[in-house]
């Protein structure tokens, strides 16, 4: 008799205390919480110092980053000096070629067909040919200028100045008289080199 | 018999803890601190059987008795704006390891005992 209330008062705490446990459990677990607050303290310490190491990790690779950027933009500054070298060649390039429009210290020449006169015997004489053109650019180059034009077209590296019936192509424009050929050099020095050699265009310069 | 009643409070317990709506948070408190004064109460109990002067009426009335107030003092310290519950932890734990090293000691001697027959 003794043994079984013993069993049954063993019993009944058993169940109770089982009971009490699992709801306990159970209410823990759906509330998502902690029984302690110094557990709950302690998980705070634990993420904020996971936090804190991941926060040191990114200011390092933000420090890097940083540093790498510096390279970067040093090299991406020397390139753009590259890149304005480049550019200043290529515009001389460019004004060499006649490919731009250029502008200084120059003179200019006219040339007009002559009037009829009956002392000149063959009427081309009075005439402005391709030939006389080339040699006036020819003399022009000598004396050093570095840009020629012929009634607004450009002598470049291709340009042919060619006799076609009564007028005259350059660069395949039709020209004719009066023709004003406009040069960009140092005057003194274009003169000076015509008239030592004594050319037509020093010719023409006397007239 | 005990240990079948053991078991089947046991199994019963968490069956029907498992089924009934759990309770509200603000009461999980209170709930924990009975949960300790009952293992105390457990612990104290275990000891005493083994000191022979195991007494079913103190057992119960310990068990629920602890409980009750374990809980009445940690509403008592709410209302007071004091941590009561943290002293009554303090008992309680405090006397489950007093048991327990009464169990300890007990379970060793035991195993000496048979160990020292077998050399014998």
């Amino acid at each position: 008799m003794k043994n079984k209330s013993l069993g049954i008062g063993i019993g009944i705490t058993c169940f109770v205390l089982v009971l009490a446990l699992t709801l306990q459990i159970r209410t823990m677990t759906i509330e998502n919480s902690v029984v302690s607050q110094t557990f709950a303290n302690d998980e705070l310490k634990d993420s904020l110092l996971q936090w804190k190491e991941k926060y040191d990790k990114s200011v390092a690779q933000l420090e890097a980053s940083n540093k790498e950027l510096d390279i970067i933009r040093k090299s991406a500054t020397t390139n753009a000096s590259d890149a304005e070298q480049k550019n200043n060649e290529l515009k001389v390039n460019n004004m060499l070629l006649g490919l731009t429009n250029v502008e200084g210290e120059g003179i200019v020449i006219e040339l007009a067909d002559g009037q009829n006169n009956s002392l000149v015997l063959d009427a081309s004489n009075l005439l402005i040919h391709d030939g006389n053109l080339r040699e006036i650019v020819n003399e022009l180059a000598n004396a050093g200028v570095e840009a020629i034009e012929i009634n607004g077209q450009r002598i470049v590296n291709s340009t042919y100045i060619i006799c076609a019936g009564n007028v005259i192509l350059v660069n395949g424009e039709k020209i004719s008289s009066p023709c004003v050929i406009k040069a960009i050099g140092q005057q003194e020095r274009i003169v000076r080199s015509s008239r030592a050699r004594g050319r037509n265009f020093a010719t023409a310069k006397i007239k | 018999m005990m240990i079948l009643t053991v078991i089947i409070g046991g199994v019963l317990g968490a069956i029907i803890g498992f089924l009934i709506p759990t309770i509200p948070y603000s009461a999980s408190k209170y709930l924990a601190i009975a949960i300790v004064a009952a293992l105390d109460s457990v612990f104290g109990g275990i000891a005493s059987s083994i000191k022979k002067n195991f007494d079913l009426k103190v057992f119960i009335s310990g068990f629920f008795v602890n409980a009750i107030i374990a809980m009445l003092l940690t509403y008592l310290g709410q209302r007071l704006n004091v941590d009561i519950y943290l002293a009554a932890i303090i008992v309680f734990v405090g006397r489950m390891f007093n048991n327990l090293g009464i169990i300890r000691r007990f379970y060793l001697n035991k195993v000496s005992e048979k160990l020292k027959k077998k050399h014998m």
